[in-house]
């Protein structure tokens, strides 16, 4: 668990949209969801995915809707709008491309080739 | 109902908001979800479930985190603020009362005046684009007579040669019999040029209004009824149009009826005929001022313009015909004058009620202060947890707003008692009747709360969540140096207030004094038991000589019977405002004007003086046995007309042509017969036996030892002994004359009086309020002077200069603020000066002697202190 990465502001909201594309989650889901992917290397509150949920509720990129868990209980279920899938795809391109021209920058030779 | 939580919970998803139960059940189904998992890997149920909790951290806070993000969430906030302050409310209860009974009493005052305000300053008149229509008078500006009569020759003559109007209508009051089946009828009219409703822009309820341009010949025969005659005397008649009325001067069609509205802005009309120029005396003088003058301002004319326009033609009138010489004209707006009255003294008590509203905000504030400093250690707590400053803010100004909506709805029903107590106290015919609580009288009200919650509630909230929670919880809200500062602000609140109240308490004071004044001033006469009342004598049947002989035929059929002491008649009855003012020539004076005054006459019958009881200081009374008529002159006119000569002898001229004139024969006291408080005018008594065309409508004055209305019985009686179809109108006893003439000054004394009384009161309690909650954060300062020694009385002493010094500062500050306030009310006042040291002084007295009175119980308990106790702090 040491070496946990601060998560980027505005990374957050890609990283839930991204585990709605594999369909609707509750909270708790995403969450697990999250922790499981990157073996819990990201410091990220439980509160702080709430917090983007509603923040992308509230702007139409998601949508809510309560339903029922596995085990009978009762779970608000997100799930992608149109906007929400165009701002994931949106947002992943770019973010693929920064990492991209990042990476290339941070391992590039150290000296520079004429 | 299940099903129905999900509906809901489906619609609310559609909107794209959660709610804060949503919020609620979602972090506690991710809690349980955790804690399970927990309790998988084998911790136990209680302890897993505390972990949970643990590692998602402050729960409270990051559910009111995700609330802010949510958004969108003011209408909810708002229900649960609501709740929360209703909840609140009952927690204090006297705290509500108070405030909700200072609110309810300061915004049902505002409420009030606005009201009346909304009824005649602010409605429209009747008649169409009523903002083009103006008024025009004659003015003499030497003799200060602003707002005079026109003439019928200027009428004409303003009308064919002024460009600034597109009509020019004019009018008179006029008086008609309406001879029926029962006792003749006495109608009040107005006789009017034909094209007068064309300009004043009134359209008919029914029938049609008279032809413009119709020659007065065509229309002499026909009558236009008010709606209210309509009604009221011939029972809203459905075949009313066509049907002929017997007159004194002969039959008349009726052809037409007016709006409803037009009663409003001419009560007491009760019919309209067309105005005969032929019936005019002396038609062709310019100096005979009797017409009111309307006009029409052309589109894009202002008032300035059609002034200067008007000028020009009468300075040019004046200047070729030398009876009318001085005399220019004024235009004023339609709408100005219908209020002018009115305007000055509303507006004075739409301020005095301001200043009570000021007040009781300044209490609210103060009263918001003080529980504040209770709920410190909430507020403090709540913004430990998290809870945002502006939610909290909200929060309370929701609190206060709540308070200020309670207190606009029992404004409302204070306004209403208010009004009716206006309503019933106004003289007849000053306010409209319709004076209600109407939308916009609602929506002022609203403004008012909204207002109050501002102004009353934005500081208490800003200064309770300041943030100073660590102080504020290690304090528990007592002794902190938050407190020590809030009570420097609250004595400032207070002789802020103080001052107020004591602007309210000299202006009520000067205006009582005055009123006080004015019902002590000698009228001159004795009012008591004389009972004054109209009779017209019809024009064909009456000549000059026959109406001398039916006065003195009823003065000596009455003044025999029982329960009558003394008839006679005037054509102008005492207390009349206005009466009429008449071109005089004093003959053979070697005055510089050569003699020509203007002054007030009055024509009587022999006895009136003795019917007034008034006193004869020189010479004769009037006698029936003159073959001229003889002139009786009051003091003030013998004085200022020959001053230092006797009068006796000397002869006055009616009218610039007139070289012969009457005889002076005797000299009364002076009287107030224009009015209370108009300045003894410079009567001329002109007899009414011997004298030719005379005046067709007499006031009687019949004083005798009854009743009022056995008095009128007995007159009334005698009058159709003499003559079967005359009737009397204008009954009125002469003490009801005077009291009418007060009432306005009564009503405005009575209203100023009761808001300097609600705020004295209030500042009582702002004063007793602030004293209290200082003695409470002195109790450990007190506790240690007692223990050093100092006595119950020192205490006592201490708390009450405490109490005396805020009222001091309020009363000097006060002062300065009340010598603009008087001022505004500087027109009411009668024999008395602005800055009647008296009033000032007394008032102030009034205004610390409450505030130690206020004062004495917070400092009797200061007094009782156990020092002991008191020093604990607790």
């Amino acid at each position: 668990m040491a070496d946990r990465s601060p998560v980027t502001k505005g990374t957050l909201d890609v990283i839930v949209l991204r585990a709605l594309a594999w369909g609707p989650m509750h909270g708790f889901e995403i969450v697990e969801w999250i922790d499981r992917t990157t073996n819990e290397s990201l410091d990220l509150t439980d509160a702080a995915v709430y917090q983007a949920l509603y923040r992308m509720e509230r702007r139409g990129l998601l949508r809510a809707e309560w339903g029922t868990t596995g085990n009978n209980r009762q779970a608000r279920y997100y799930k992608l709008t149109a906007a929400g899938s165009a701002h994931l795809r949106d947002e992943t391109k770019r973010w693929v491309n920064y990492a991209n021209t990042v990476t290339d920058l941070l391992t590039a030779p150290i000296k520079p080739q004429r | 109902m299940a099903r129905l939580t999900r509906a809901i919970r489906w619609l609310r998803g559609l909107l794209g908001r959660v709610s804060d139960d949503e919020i609620d059940e979602e972090l506690r189904f991710h809690l349980a979800m955790e804690a399970e998992l927990l309790e998988r890997g084998g911790m136990t149920r209680d302890l897993a479930v505390a972990e949970a909790r643990r590692r998602f951290g402050g729960v409270v806070q990051h559910t009111e985190e995700l609330r802010d993000v949510r958004g969108g969430r003011i209408m909810e906030n708002l229900l649960q603020d609501v709740r929360y302050a209703l909840r609140l409310s009952r927690r204090f209860p006297a705290f509500t009362a108070i405030v909700l009974l200072t609110l309810g009493i300061s915004i049902g005052a505002n409420t009030a005046i606005f009201s009346v305000v909304n009824a005649t300053l602010l409605r429209p008149l009747p008649y169409l684009d009523d903002s083009r229509l103006a008024v025009l008078f004659s003015q003499n500006p030497d003799k200060s007579l602003p707002r005079f009569s026109v003439s019928y020759a200027d009428f004409l003559d303003w009308r064919a040669q002024t460009r600034s109007f597109s009509g020019m209508a004019a009018g008179t009051g006029s008086s008609l019999t309406l001879i029926g089946d029962g006792e003749p009828l006495r109608l009040n009219g107005q006789s009017v040029t034909s094209d007068y409703f064309d300009v004043l822009g009134v359209r008919p309820e029914r029938g049609r209004l008279f032809a413009a341009g119709d020659p007065a010949t065509e229309s002499a025969s026909e009558i236009i009824l008010t709606y209210d005659f309509w009604q009221r005397q011939l029972a809203g008649d459905p075949k009313i149009i066509g049907r002929r009325l017997r007159t004194g001067t002969g039959e008349r069609t009726v052809v037409g009826v007016l709006p409803r509205s037009y009663d409003r802005d001419n009560p007491g009309v009760d019919a309209v005929t067309v105005l005969d120029p032929a019936s005019i005396p002396g038609v062709e003088n310019h100096a005979q001022h009797m017409l009111g003058v309307i006009a029409r301002l052309k589109p894009g004319v202002t008032q300035a313009a059609a002034q200067a326009d008007l000028s020009a033609v009468a300075g040019r009138l004046a200047e070729r015909f030398p009876e009318i010489a001085g005399w220019t004209v004024n235009v004023f707006m339609a709408r100005d004058e219908a209020t002018r009255t009115l305007r000055s003294p509303l507006l004075v008590l739409l301020a005095a009620a301001g200043l009570v509203l000021l007040i009781g905000c300044i209490n609210v504030v103060n009263l918001l202060l003080t529980r504040s400093t209770l709920r410190e250690r909430e507020v403090a707590l709540r913004q430990a947890l998290g809870a945002a400053r502006s939610r909290l803010i909200g929060q309370l100004l929701v609190e206060s707003g709540e308070l200020a909506v309670g207190g606009a709805l029992l404004g409302l029903v204070v306004a209403h008692f208010v009004l009716k107590l206006i309503v019933s106290r106004a003289p007849a015919g000053l306010l409209p009747s319709e004076i209600a609580l109407d939308a916009r009288v609602l929506l002022f009200t609203l403004v008012l709360a909204v207002a109050t919650t501002l102004v009353a509630g934005l500081w208490p909230a800003v200064a309770a969540t300041t943030p100073r929670l660590a102080k504020a919880l290690r304090d528990g809200g007592r002794s902190s140096s938050g407190g020590i500062r809030a009570l420097r602000a609250r004595r400032m609140l207070v002789v802020a207030e103080s001052s107020l109240a004591l602007v309210l308490l000299v202006c009520a004071g000067l205006v009582i004094q005055s009123l006080r004044n004015i019902l002590a001033v000698d009228l001159g006469f004795d009012p008591t038991r004389v009972v004054t009342m109209r009779v017209s004598l019809p024009g064909p049947r009456y000549n000059d000589t026959t109406q001398v002989q039916f006065f003195r035929d009823l003065q000596s059929r009455l003044e025999g019977r029982a329960g009558i002491d003394a008839v006679a008649a005037a054509n102008t009855p005492p207390i009349s405002a206005g009466g009429i003012t008449t071109n005089l020539r004093l003959i053979g004076s070697a005055r510089a004007d050569g003699g020509k005054v203007m002054g007030p006459a009055t024509a009587i019958t022999p006895g009136y003086f003795r019917a007034m009881r008034m006193r004869l200081l020189r010479g004769r009374d009037v006698a029936w046995s003159d073959v001229k008529p003889t002139i009786v002159v009051s003091q003030a006119a013998a004085n200022a007309y020959w001053p230092g000569e006797s009068p006796i002898g000397r002869r006055i001229g009616f009218g610039p042509r007139d070289t012969v004139g009457f005889e002076v024969v005797g000299v009364v006291n002076d009287t107030r017969a224009r009015g209370i408080t108009v300045d003894t005018p410079l009567m001329i008594y002109l007899s009414y036996a011997g004298a030719t065309n005379v005046a067709r409508t007499m006031s009687l004055v019949v004083r005798g030892r009854g009743d009022a209305a056995s008095i009128v019985a007995t007159t009334r009686a005698a009058i159709l002994e003499i003559d079967r179809t005359l009737p009397v109108y204008n009954v009125r006893p002469v003490t009801q004359v005077i009291d009418d003439s007060l009432g306005q000054s009564r009503l405005n004394t009575t209203l100023l009086t009761i808001f300097a009384m609600v705020a004295l009161a209030l500042a009582a309690v702002g004063i007793y309020g602030v004293i209290s909650y200082s003695v409470t954060m002195r109790q450990q300062e007190i506790g240690v002077r007692m223990a050093l020694g100092a006595s119950s009385n020192n205490v006592l002493a201490l708390v009450l200069r405490e109490g005396g010094l805020l009222a001091t500062t309020g009363t000097l500050v006060g002062l300065g603020a009340a010598y603009f306030a008087t001022g505004l009310v500087q027109s009411w006042l009668f024999g008395i000066g602005r800055a009647d040291p008296t009033t000032i002084a007394g008032t102030a007295a009034v205004l610390v002697a409450i505030a130690l009175l206020a004062s004495y119980l917070p400092a009797r308990r200061a007094a009782r202190v156990d020092p002991l106790v008191a020093m604990r702090g607790d």
